[in-house]
């Protein structure tokens, strides 16, 4: 389903340098080399496979690389090195509502956001009403999202998210969305779907949310893997040398 | 490959109509008139440009229908400037989703030149207009309505295609060299100047008139203007070659957007 082969990642910490015509005018006239050190690998190595239906949770704390394993997987980011093979649809849920635009409605950015997730017309049409079932806002349909709360706009951007039936869901800390009583349904909604024998790639800080749903963790640290396996074992682990 | 461009573009079609849209709605949300203004803005806007120029101004161009002569280069020019400079930032504008899903990235610059272009088309109806009024008597000259009409839209989507690759070029450029935002600006402003809006190539000393041809756009405007204005079948060598800007200047734009896009998640 999702193999990464020797994939590395490198951010060139330098190149907000370069960005205006007078730095580069001065980084070519003055000796100086621009420093090599600045480069920043944020992955470094990595190698995994991830089967159908797997749920794979990846831990590690911030700034060790898992977020953008993600992009690299979701097809956001090209590795530096290595391979990245993806079989399937992905549904990458990273930072909801990033494709909202805030003048729209919610209606208007229903359609939108769908077809920034690669929803077709027809889908959409379709599944319209059980995605604002879902989110609640009936009542809000023809406002701006500018005059949502958080809380709503997370609810609506969830709601679009999660209509599909994806082969390979990516999930970035999303599950604590809305009030309780839609994170209880959120929670519901994601489990249905890895029920349903959906792949899945998640990412949390909640130790125990992991422990829960997945069946393999990943343990990331300054981009290399630390531990990989059952998931309670390296989540023991892991948080026995966090609380050290 | 082109089947797979093909294909690609069946696939974002949706997307792509989706964000047309949306700039749509953005633009008239909140004004009375609406979308109307798509309509009212160029008429009025051409008004104030007719009156400067050929009442202030007193340019003429001897022979033909001065109002016509400098409307269609208007339309025509603004197009492209309005179409360049916004399909420049879109990339950069729309970074917060770049750097989430993933999205071909061309599909930006492409909707911009998209969006301008269904506002050109608007335009034309007041164009139209001018001309049929030319036609009834206004103004000393009248025009010509032919045959050859019909291959304005021919030439109108080699200048979109034209459009297109300057776009995709300025829109990779703009990420990696923030400073184009500032230097086009300038650019847009000179090649307007260069180009024969408002007055006539002939003005010019015969040496600088060559120079003058060289200019893309010049061609795309003499093109449509000999039609409209002389009721003159541009030559099959201009038809040919204005298609091959069109054409050339989109791959060479294409191509070097595909070379770059890969490493736009990094400058952003």
């Amino acid at each position: 389903m999702i193999r990464i082969e020797n994939v590395s990642m490198k951010f060139d910490l330098g190149i907000e340098k370069n960005f205006s015509l007078k730095e580069l005018l001065i980084s070519i006239f003055s000796k100086k080399k621009r420093n090599k050190k600045s480069d920043f690998w944020a992955l470094k190595d990595i190698s995994f496979n991830v089967d159908k239906g797997e749920v794979v949770g990846l831990i590690g704390s911030n700034g060790a690389g898992k977020s953008t394993l993600l992009k690299v997987v979701s097809g956001v980011m090209k590795p530096t090195k290595g391979k990245v093979i993806v079989n399937g649809v992905i549904s990458p849920m990273i930072e909801l509502g990033a494709g909202f635009d805030m003048e729209l409605t919610a209606r208007e950015n229903i359609y939108l956001n769908g077809a920034i997730l690669g929803y077709s017309k027809k889908f959409l049409e379709k599944k319209f009403e059980e995605i604002v079932e879902f989110s609640e806002l009936r009542d809000f349909l023809d406002v701006p999202v500018k005059n949502f709360s958080s809380g709503m706009t997370a609810k609506l951007a969830f709601s679009i998210a999660t209509v599909v039936d994806p082969e390979i869901l990516i999930v970035d800390e999303i599950l604590s969305v809305g009030d309780i009583k839609f994170q209880e349904k959120s929670k519901k909604k994601m489990e249905s779907m890895i029920g349903g024998g959906t792949t899945v790639l998640y990412v949390s800080h909640s130790l125990d949310a992991i422990k829960e749903i997945c069946t393999k963790v990943i343990w990331l640290e300054h981009g290399k893997i630390v531990m990989m396996g059952d998931a309670k074992k390296v989540c023991d682990a892991y948080y026995k040398v966090q609380m050290k | 490959m082109i089947k797979s461009i093909f294909i690609n573009f069946k696939k974002y079609w949706f997307l792509l109509t989706q964000l047309i849209s949306r700039d749509f709605k953005v633009k008239y949300k909140r004004s009375i008139l609406g979308v109307v203004w798509s309509l009212l803005y160029p008429i009025l806007m051409m008004s104030v440009m007719a009156i400067v120029f050929s009442q202030m101004f007193r340019f003429k161009v001897e022979g033909i229908n001065y109002l016509v002569y400098l409307m269609t280069g208007l339309i025509m020019f603004n197009y492209f400037s309005e179409a360049t400079t916004t399909a420049m930032t879109s990339v950069i504008s729309n970074f917060t989703l770049i750097n989430k899903v993933y999205i071909p990235k061309y599909i930006f610059p492409i909707a911009k030149c998209m969006f301008v272009g269904i506002n050109f088309v608007l335009t034309l109806i007041p164009w139209i207009g001018i001309i049929l009024l030319s036609y009834v008597g206004l103004g000393e000259y009248t025009c010509h309505i032919n045959w050859y009409y019909l291959l304005l839209p021919y030439i109108f989507f080699c200048m979109f295609l034209f459009t297109v690759g300057i776009g995709l070029l300025l829109s990779c450029i703009s990420v990696f060299f923030r400073d184009m935002l500032h230097i086009y600006g300038i650019v847009i402003t000179l090649w307007n100047y260069l180009t024969p809006v408002f007055y006539s190539i002939e003005i010019l000393p015969k040496k600088l008139q060559a120079l003058f041809e060289l200019n893309p756009l010049y061609q795309f405007l003499s093109s449509a203007r000999s039609i409209v204005l002389y009721g003159k079948c541009p030559s099959a060598l201009t038809l040919l070659i204005i298609g091959a800007i069109g054409i050339v200047t989109l791959a060479i734009g294409a191509l070097v957007f595909k070379k770059n896009q890969d490493k736009f998640v990094y400058y952003v």
